[in-house]
């Protein structure tokens, strides 16, 4: 006979409350620094570091929500709660999130509507998506970020655009819900295409699903991401 | 631009760190009142006091009541002005708790951390909205569901943005009215544009609730498979199952739901009965256990939870024995129970019969023997009687502890107070097959059939006579009595009696031992009111 030992709790779930636990220290620690902040004098308030804590912050934030959520999403725990959403301020909302940084940095950034004023998608996943997405632009873009919204053969169409020298050769292309996570050793960046594929597939209409492509040559000259939902 | 200064907020949370870096960003907005508390307890206290224009309340409190709680009593007690914008704050991404409870929506959820900019964004766009909406919110919370259809056509007119809000509205608008083709036409079209859960939820529901059972149970399949992690569809589907005589079925449907959302008090309620039912007692007792525990600081909470988990737990073992584990459990139950509900005297009487069947279950059969004489001694004193279905739960309990000839009565007063209710009548045949208990009432029935006839032809004399016998050969019936009163109220108000005034108190006074959260009280405050307008 087998000798069955006790598994424990699966290691993805203590992983999974550990994550929990840093994001709730991580919060704790950059609302107290922003008081902080607040007291200084302005000179010392505007040094160079205050930028660098706070995308890391941001960064370090996004990547253990898409942690988490694909955690969910594993155990099948990750509810999709689409409802009509409007379109502008999803995007804005997450520029805002983005300001201070962006501010930092000198990125210049702004938000374009063409399409439908309203869409149905999840709001708070597709905001994580795309906030995802801005923080990792700013990383790689020159002086603009340029988001957008506009219809494409019926679908919903956001692009995040930027300046930048663009994604390698070897990630451009469309991401169904079938391509591979092997984009995961690529670190943050693989870890937030693969949330956002896995996103953009649970958002399906009459047996079409969303998907996210990769392009160079954007509406800015750089890296483009797409985000099509049906 | 909105006038941050003339505002009023409310933030809770319980870190003080979180709500000092929170007022700062409030402040930096502009905004000059600002209350702040750690508990949910001292929000509801603050909110019976204050019309807040603004809410932020962080979800998970630590202790006491969490955010999802606060906010239902906030509802249900109706603290919250129209126009009060209530956003709920969370550390973790908020889909968990979204799905605790779809009927009591906060108006957004916000993941920390956020910076100023994105909550000002956040608060700009619902402050916005809400000013806009406010005649229809306003028409909303007073229940004038006629101004509700028509502010909502204003609305959609002038601010399309604002069309997929104004639309739950008038689909809620149109229910209340009873224009129930028109919802269905409402919801048919809005699918058809394009299908999100609520719509489907709503028509799948007015299908339900019109006994169009297969459309229902079709509707919810679609629901399912465009929206298969939304677990209010799986609940809809296992009420209709039921409906269709499907116990175990709606089991499995409900258990698909309860994987999604595991902190709904009612869900668990439900999968509790369902599970008893289907004679599944593991998982009865799992369901009654949550229910205790979600319970416990909502203002939803429920004895009957309490008394089920131990009834449950009695069940789980079939030769009667019960583990030191089982033991310890049913005590801290009962111990909550007698503490929390010690002014009921009918949950004291069937908290101690339930004593008594765990000590007979471990040999202690004197100690059994004195509770159960306890107990049938506060059920003769008892004011009032149990709910039909606590009745038969009773009857259960005192067959089991050897009292046949009590539980008989217990069933028989339960005939005489509520067989006017076809159901009752139903569940009853199930416990017993003596004829005394089960026949009884049908001539009475017959006449309260005939009375009603009576009564709707206006022959209010004739029909009073009726209801009169009805009540002499079972005078503990409820309806009988409520009808009586009501034939006699039609009568003294064509031609006064100080007679029929007092027969009426006397029926009303009949009625009046009805269980606290019977269906007809309504009917019976009304009527009381009318008595005293005499």
């Amino acid at each position: 006979m087998m000798n069955h030992q006790d598994p424990g709790p699966e290691f993805s779930a203590i992983l999974a409350s550990t994550i929990h636990d840093i994001k709730n220290s991580l919060s704790l620690m950059m609302q107290n620094w922003e008081q902080w902040l607040a007291r200084l004098p302005p000179e010392q308030a505007q040094a160079g570091e205050r930028g660098v804590i706070e995308y890391e912050a941001l960064r370090l934030n996004g990547m253990l929500m898409q942690m988490l959520g694909l955690y969910k999403l594993q155990i099948n725990e990750l509810p999709l709660q689409p409802d009509w959403a409007d379109v502008e301020a999803l995007l804005q909302e997450q520029l805002a999130r983005h300001a201070e940084i962006l501010q930092a940095r000198n990125i210049s950034s702004s938000c374009h509507i063409a399409g439908p004023e309203l869409f149905v998608l999840d709001d708070t996943l597709i905001g994580s998506v795309i906030g995802n997405v801005i923080n990792n632009s700013i990383r790689y873009t020159r002086s603009a970020i340029r988001l957008s919204a506009t219809t494409d053969d019926g679908m919903l169409l956001i692009r995040i655009s930027d300046d930048g020298a663009g994604y390698p050769e070897h990630m451009l292309g469309r991401r169904g819900q079938d391509a591979q996570a092997a984009d995961l050793v690529q670190g943050s960046t693989g870890l937030g295409l693969y949330f956002g594929q896995c996103i953009a597939a649970m958002h399906q209409r009459d047996g079409h699903q969303g998907y996210i492509e990769l392009v160079n040559d954007g509406e800015l000259g750089g890296g483009e991401f797409r985000l099509y939902l049906p | 631009m909105i006038e941050y200064n003339r505002k009023l907020f409310l933030v809770v949370d319980d870190f003080t760190d979180f709500r000092a870096a929170l007022i700062g960003m409030l402040r930096q907005m502009g905004v000059n009142d600002i209350d702040a508390v750690g508990r949910g307890e001292e929000a509801l206290a603050l909110c019976r006091r204050n019309q807040y224009d603004v809410i932020l309340h962080d979800y998970n409190l630590g202790g006491g009541k969490n955010g999802q709680q606060v906010l239902e009593e906030l509802h249900h007690r109706r603290l919250l002005p129209p126009h009060c914008v209530f956003v709920m704050i969370s550390a973790e991404s908020s889909q968990a708790m979204v799905l605790a409870a779809l009927e009591c929506e906060p108006d957004s959820y916000l993941a920390k951390p956020f910076n100023q900019a994105s909550l000002q964004q956040r608060l700009d766009r619902l402050i916005a909205m809400k000013t806009t909406l406010r005649p229809l919110l306003e028409a909303h919370h007073e229940g004038d569901h006629a101004r509700v259809l028509e502010a909502c056509r204003q609305v959609i007119a002038a601010h399309p943005r604002y069309r997929p809000q104004c639309q739950r509205y008038l689909v809620m608008a149109l229910g209340g009215l009873g224009q129930h083709g028109e919802q269905e036409r409402v919801l048919r079209d809005l699918i058809a544009e394009r299908p999100v859960p609520w719509a489907m939820l709503a028509l799948a529901e007015l299908y339900r609730n019109s006994g169009r059972l297969d459309e229902a149970r079709d509707t919810y399949e679609e629901g399912i498979r465009q929206f298969p992690r939304v677990p209010a569809m799986y609940d809809g589907l296992a009420a209709t199952a039921l409906a269709q005589g499907d116990p175990e079925q709606a089991q499995d449907y409900l258990q698909q739901g309860l994987r999604l959302s595991p902190n709904s008090l009612r869900r668990q309620e439900t999968m509790g009965s369902l599970a008893r039912r289907n004679r599944d007692h593991e998982q009865a007792a799992r369901a009654y256990r949550q229910a205790v525990e979600l319970g416990r600081h909502s203002l939803f909470r429920n004895p009957e939870n309490h008394l089920n988990l131990v009834s449950s737990l009695h069940a789980q073992s079939d030769d009667g024995t019960l583990s030191q584990r089982q033991l310890v459990e049913i005590r801290q139950t009962l111990t909550e129970l007698d503490r929390t509900w010690r002014d009921d005297p009918a949950l004291a009487v069937r908290s101690r019969l339930a004593q008594a069947q765990t000590l007979r279950r471990t040999g202690q059969e004197d100690e059994a023997r004195r509770l159960t004489d306890q107990a049938l001694e506060q059920l003769q004193e008892m004011p009032g009687f149990f709910s039909a279905e606590a009745a038969m739960q009773v009857f259960t309990q005192l067959d089991e502890l050897g009292q046949s000839q009590r539980a008989q009565q217990v069933l028989a007063t339960c005939a005489e107070m509520y067989g006017d209710d076809p159901q009752v009548m139903d569940a009853l045949a199930r416990h017993t097959d003596d004829p005394d208990i089960l026949a009884a009432g049908s001539e009475a029935l017959e006449w309260n059939r005939q009375g009603i006839l009576q009564y709707q032809q206006k022959q209010y004399a004739a029909a009073l006579e009726l209801f009169r016998r009805a009540g002499a050969a079972q005078p503990r019936n409820i309806s009988f009595a409520l009808n009586t009163a009501q034939s006699l109220l039609r009568l003294i108000s064509r031609e006064p009696s100080a007679d029929l005034v007092r027969e009426c108190r006397a029926c009303l006074q009949r009625a009046s031992q009805m269980p606290a959260d019977d269906h007809r009280r309504e009917r019976y405050l009304k009527l009381c009111d009318r008595l005293e307008a005499q």
